[in-house]
């Protein structure tokens, strides 16, 4: 049950003509905490992918304990002891911890005999680091402990070295600590290696070794973390490429109060509630920063402000009126969102992307006249819409779930910023997206705000949030927890309030 | 390679329109649909003993092969246009309705149950008897548009357990409160005054429900393509979340969509029982709620394809005496025909996507 | 008789039909709960069930004995189970839609190829007689308990274990409540979903045979009256538990027997609203009661 040791030479992946991977080349020795780092696209998924079997790479050799392997297949790293945790979570939610972990091993019986599966899952928890519940449904588990069950899952399938992607992304700082530091105590045991995607530097300073850095498919950089410092892991990570200057913030006094919330209580899926006595204002000329953990009632919240979801008690209000969020009240507002996973929240995948550039419009003049739908009008008004954001499409007819996730939330920002707007409604605006996309976006929020417009920016980054807002909120149980200012917060306080529930 | 063709060539490259290029997509699925249909039947036949391309012939014979065959077809097509919008226009909104027999049940009687007092009217009275059958079947069908939205019940499920109640509530009201005591072995409403009957087509031996079928798909067709209510409706159907963010009503316009429906379906049956039965009874049960959704699927939900596609499953039904007759087979021939063509519909285009790419993916690169 | 004792008759009756056409419910709900527990809604249950009607009907008629009947109803249930999830592994395929396509041609297939036992007797299933300690005709009657229904209790068992206790069973649920994880798992996810789909058809067969062989018992075209259909429901007040979907059919045989049972009492003036019972309690069930706990992942029941 020793660390394993991994490197991959010279490998290469292209996707038609796109270029994924290119001559990368990198070691990650046995018992090592590795970080991968680089912008979106940088290559990072694709390499871990060709390691873990889910992708074959096109040139190049993997080598594990300085064996050459063929992984064609996940099953194949599998034998090999190499699994990988995803951002997102893999274990069936309808299942008990314990049904999860069975139903992964290996050469499971065909009738189960429980106790003898319980007593030898137990049996491994001792020696294990790592506590869940066992028998509880994983979808009643807080994110913290779902993905431990997920790392535990792994060292009871004895894998002996780990690819995390991303895996704190859904956690609290100080959840993330936790799971990262039992991966560092199994590592420094000698049981195990990883190689952790991540771009919180904060977590790569703190718990690896070691850093190699990606960039357009190319390996650009590697080293120990504490010889590179920050600085120059960032500089390789971006390149050349001169950073988009910071958005600049016109000092202006907050005007009338647009947006109020209070006392409201919104449930989620299951009926329980998710938002519960909350309360806020947004005035005109100030970005208000909602800093939180995902899943404690964000994602609620922006859909009960979007009309998306019903309000099951208490008030919301736009400029002194009760607001439900019916065409004439949006008008009326001025209101413009970009909520998070565009195409799942704000477009119709299967209708044409200048269609979807319409959805605000369609009733109105000049797309609509006499009751009468223009649908030339809605195409000239969708290219002319393409052409200035440079949405890459094959045409304003294509169907918009045929486009790539950037040019999909081009689109969408196309849409609700095209004309100038008076309140905003944001959620992860610049989730996946690369360097200069985010930034332009930032430019954007920030104009909008000195023009005088009030927006709500409800983020899990807390980078973006401390950069952009006027003021911080912190929300945590479905609650506001704590109101700051960027220059009066310190993170680890911040910390402190996003994990208090 | 003339000049000409060179040049209709390059134009097809040249990306026609693309609406055009997406309906003839279309339309060679479906005529693809329906060859594997008329494969897996004639398949079906000779394993049952039976000779395929008699039994065809015999089918185009009862549906189209003379002017009697086209009078059968086109008096079957037409309550099927409108059974068919039915399914077609909640589907707009993302839901499967099944249960317009319901509707045109409910739509029928009321009708019925009206225009027996209405004698005095004149040729006016059809248009309160319309009206009501509109009424009945959009509040039947409305009703599970309300239950899908406001209740989470599914739409399918919901839509026929409502048409098995409306049966019930229909033989109860005919066979009881509503009966004429004087149809004896069958119970029906009392019989029809003249005045609210509906009339042929100038000597052609179809009534004046054609008309209203082929004018409610043409308005379908505009109401769903041409107005923004359309639109709204096909973005509330294509992506809920989507509609509630842009501030559309979205539980409405698919209770609206159900409502429309219904109504189409009710008026189907006004129309059967003002023009073919003169009362109420169970001759109207004929099952053209439940045909209406293979027009509507084989019509790929689209209102003006509804028009070739209900002659096509009216002509079918058409056949479906002679076939019993010429050949003995049995009357549910016409019903294994339209099973296959169902699910032919359904799994063709995956079916022959998945066959192109296979081929390509053994093309070299 | 007076009229009295007549409306004493009325629970015992209800009781007896519970248990008598309780039973397609019974089977038709297995098998549609073992199919939503691999997340998928098969509607063209109702198709496999009257072809299963036919066919036990028609295979008893022709061999001489019920049991090769019930065989011969399992055969053409499975085929037709099988059928829905082969075409729903096709993408982008609504599996509601295909359901209701195999019910259009698993009735015409039924109908077509039933024409010629219309008119022939075939030898019915046996029953155990519990009641023949009575003098009661009516008490005999109800306590006529169809051979069918210990069999049902037995599938209910079987189901419970499979589901929980093997790992055919597990791995199924697995399926069921995320394809993702099945998929990360290496498990096969067709072959299981083909297996559930397929067993599930065989049941709903069964519970076709039961209304052919046992009650009614004989073979026509109207002889179903959507109990493929209602078991959908019937599985969303089941909550997806194999036991309790024995109490749901246990419930609907009995909602349905009312109004029979009220017509033979003598109350007669609503015979066709008694009849519409089961499909308002279904509705009021699915409108009011429909928790979805329980619910697998993967199910597209309501969006």
């Amino acid at each position: 049950m020793a660390a394993l040791e991994l490197e991959v030479v010279d490998l290469g992946k292209r996707f038609g003509d796109f270029v994924a991977l290119q001559g990368v080349s990198t070691k990650v020795a046995a018992g090592s905490f590795h970080a991968l780092l680089g912008e979106n696209g940088a290559g990072k998924s694709t390499l871990v992918k060709c390691i873990v079997g889910y992708q074959m790479p096109d040139e190049g050799a993997i080598l594990v304990d300085r064996r050459e392997r063929e992984i064609r297949h996940p099953a194949d790293a599998d034998a090999l002891g190499l699994g990988m945790v995803y951002q997102h979570f893999t274990l069936a939610p309808g299942l008990s911890v314990l049904e999860n972990l069975v139903l992964a091993r290996p050469r499971l019986p065909a009738v189960l005999d429980w106790a003898a599966e319980r007593a030898r899952l137990e049996a491994f928890l001792d020696t294990a680091p790592l506590h869940v519940p066992l028998d509880a449904p994983v979808a009643t588990l807080a994110a913290g402990q779902k993905q431990k069950a997920e790392i535990l899952k792994q060292l009871y399938l004895d894998r002996r070295f780990l690819i995390l992607d991303e895996p704190t992304s859904v956690l609290t700082p100080q959840e993330a600590d936790e799971v990262l530091g039992l991966l560092h105590g199994l590592t420094r045991a000698g049981r195990l290696s990883v190689l952790m995607i991540s771009h919180k530097f904060r977590e790569v300073e703190a718990f690896c070794d070691e850093v190699t850095v990606l960039r357009r498919g190319r390996y650009v950089g590697r080293g120990g973390v504490a010889e590179l410092g920050r600085e120059r892991m960032a500089a390789l990570m971006m390149g050349s490429e001169a950073l988009p200057e910071p958005p600049a913030r016109a000092a202006r006094v907050p005007g009338v109060t647009r947006l109020r919330v209070a006392d409201l209580a919104v449930h989620d899926d299951k009926g329980v509630a998710a938002v519960a006595g909350m309360g806020f204002d947004v005035r005109a000329g100030e970005i208000v920063g909602l800093a939180g953990v995902s899943g404690n009632g964000q994602r609620e919240l922006v859909e009960a402000l979007l009309g998306q979801r019903a309000v099951a008690a208490g008030v919301l209000e736009v400029d002194g009126a009760a607001y439900r969020g019916s065409r004439a009240e949006i008008d009326r507002a001025g209101l413009a969102s970009l909520p998070e996973e565009p195409l799942k929240n704000a477009c119709v995948p299967q209708m044409s992307v200048a269609d979807n550039l319409a959805l605000r419009s369609f009733d109105r003049p000049p797309q609509t006249r006499l009751g009468w739908l223009r649908r030339g009008t809605i195409r000239a008004r969708g290219r002319e819409l393409i052409a200035a954001f440079q949405v890459r499409t094959p045409g304003p007819d294509a169907p918009i779930a045929a486009l790539s996730g950037g040019n999909v939330q081009r689109a969408v920002l196309a849409r609700e910023l095209a004309q100038p707007r008076a309140l905003l409604i944001v959620a992860n605006p610049v989730f996946g997206l690369d360097f200069a996309s985010a930034a332009a976006i930032h430019q954007r929020l920030m104009a909008a705000r000195n023009a005088g417009a009030a927006v709500l920016l409800v983020s899990e980054d807390l980078d973006e949030i401390l950069a952009l807002a006027d003021r911080v909120l912190v929300i945590s149980g479905g609650r506001i927890v704590h109101e700051t200012t960027p220059a009066a917060a310190d993170r680890h306080t911040l910390g402190r309030h996003m994990a208090a529930h | 390679m003339s000049a000409t063709s060179a040049s209709a060539v390059a134009v097809l490259r040249a990306a026609p329109d693309p609406r055009l290029a997406a309906a003839l997509r279309a339309l060679a699925g479906t005529v693809g649909a329906l060859a594997l249909a008329a494969l897996l039947f004639g398949a079906f036949l000779v394993a049952a003993g039976h000779d395929p391309l008699a039994v065809y012939a015999l089918l185009w014979k009862g549906a189209f092969g003379s002017a009697f065959a086209w009078q059968n077809t086109l008096l079957r097509a037409a309550p099927l246009m409108l059974t068919a919008l039915c399914v077609v226009l909640p589907a707009r909104a993302g839901l499967i309705v099944i249960g317009g027999e319901g509707a045109v049940l409910m739509g029928g009687l009321a009708a019925a149950a009206l225009g027996v007092h209405l004698g005095g009217l004149g040729g006016m009275a059809l248009l309160p008897m319309a009206l009501a059958g509109a009424l009945a079947g959009g509040v039947w069908i409305g009703l599970v548009g309300l239950l899908r939205e406001r209740r989470g019940v599914n739409e399918a499920i919901g839509s026929l357990l409502l048409a098995y109640i409306a049966a019930a509530l229909f033989k109860h009201l005919v066979e009881g409160p509503l009966r004429d005591p004087a149809s004896l072995n069958k119970p029906s409403t009392p019989a029809l005054p003249d005045a609210a009957r509906l009339g042929e087509l100038a000597g052609s031996g179809v009534h004046a429900g054609l008309v209203i079928g082929v004018l409610a798909c043409v308005l379908a067709h505009l109401l769903i393509h041409h107005t923004p209510w359309g639109f709204g409706l096909k973005v509330a159907g294509g992506n809920p979340r989507a509609g509630r963010m842009v501030g559309l009503p979205v539980g409405r316009l698919a209770i609206a969509a159900c409502g429309l429906g219904g109504a189409a379906a009710g008026l189907a049956g006004m129309i059967e029982v003002a023009a073919v039965h003169g009362a109420a009874n169970s001759a109207l049960a004929a099952g053209y709620g439940y045909a209406g959704i293979l027009v509507a699927f084989v019509a790929r939900q689209q209102p003006l394809a509804i028009l070739p596609t209900a002659l096509l499953v009216g002509g079918v039904a058409a056949s479906g005496g002679l076939l019993q007759r010429r050949l003995g087979l049995p009357d549910a021939t016409v019903n294994v025909l339209q099973g296959f063509l169902f699910l032919s519909i359904l799994v063709a285009e995956p079916l022959f996507q998945a066959v192109a790419q296979r081929i390509r993916r053994r093309r070299p690169r | 008789m007076s009229a009295d004792v007549d409306l004493w008759a009325v629970p015992l009756a209800v009781f007896a039909g519970a248990i008598r056409a309780g039973s397609p419910f019974l089977f038709v709900s297995l098998g549609e709960c073992l199919t939503e527990r691999g997340g998928r809604i098969n509607l063209g249950l109702e198709g496999a069930l009257v072809m299963g009607a036919m066919s036990a009907y028609g295979g008893a008629v022709l061999s001489g004995s019920p049991w090769l009947g019930l065989l011969a109803a399992i055969v053409a249930g499975g085929l037709l189970g099988l059928l829905h999830g082969l075409i729903c592994s096709l993408p982008r395929v609504n599996d509601i839609a295909v359901g209701i396509g195999l019910m259009l041609l698993g009735i015409g297939l039924a109908f077509f190829l039933g024409k010629p036992f219309i008119q022939p007797r075939a030898p019915g299933l046996p029953a155990f007689e519990l009641g023949a300690w009575s003098s009661n005709p009516l008490v005999r009657e109800a306590l006529r308990i169809n051979v069918l229904f210990p069999l049902g209790l037995a599938a209910c068992a079987l189901m419970h274990l499979a589901l929980t206790r093997t790992r055919w069973g597990l791995a199924l649920r697995c399926v069921g409540d995320s394809q993702d994880t099945a998929r990360a798992l290496g498990l096969p996810i067709l072959r299981l979903r083909l297996s559930a789909t397929a067993l599930g058809g065989a049941l709903a067969g069964i519970g076709g045979a039961s209304l052919s062989l046992f009650y009614p018992g004989s073979w026509n075209e109207g002889l179903s009256s959507g109990q493929g259909l209602m078991a959908v429901a019937l599985v969303v007040f089941a909550r997806w538990q194999p036991w309790r979907c024995l109490y749901a059919a246990l419930l609907f045989g009995g909602a349905g027997a009312l109004g029979p049972a009220l017509q033979a009492a003598g109350v007669t003036g609503a015979y066709h609203l008694f009849n519409a019972a089961p499909y308002v309690l279904t509705l009021a069930l699915m409108a009011f009661a429909s928790e979805r706990t329980g619910a697998p992942g993967e199910l597209r029941l309501s969006r």
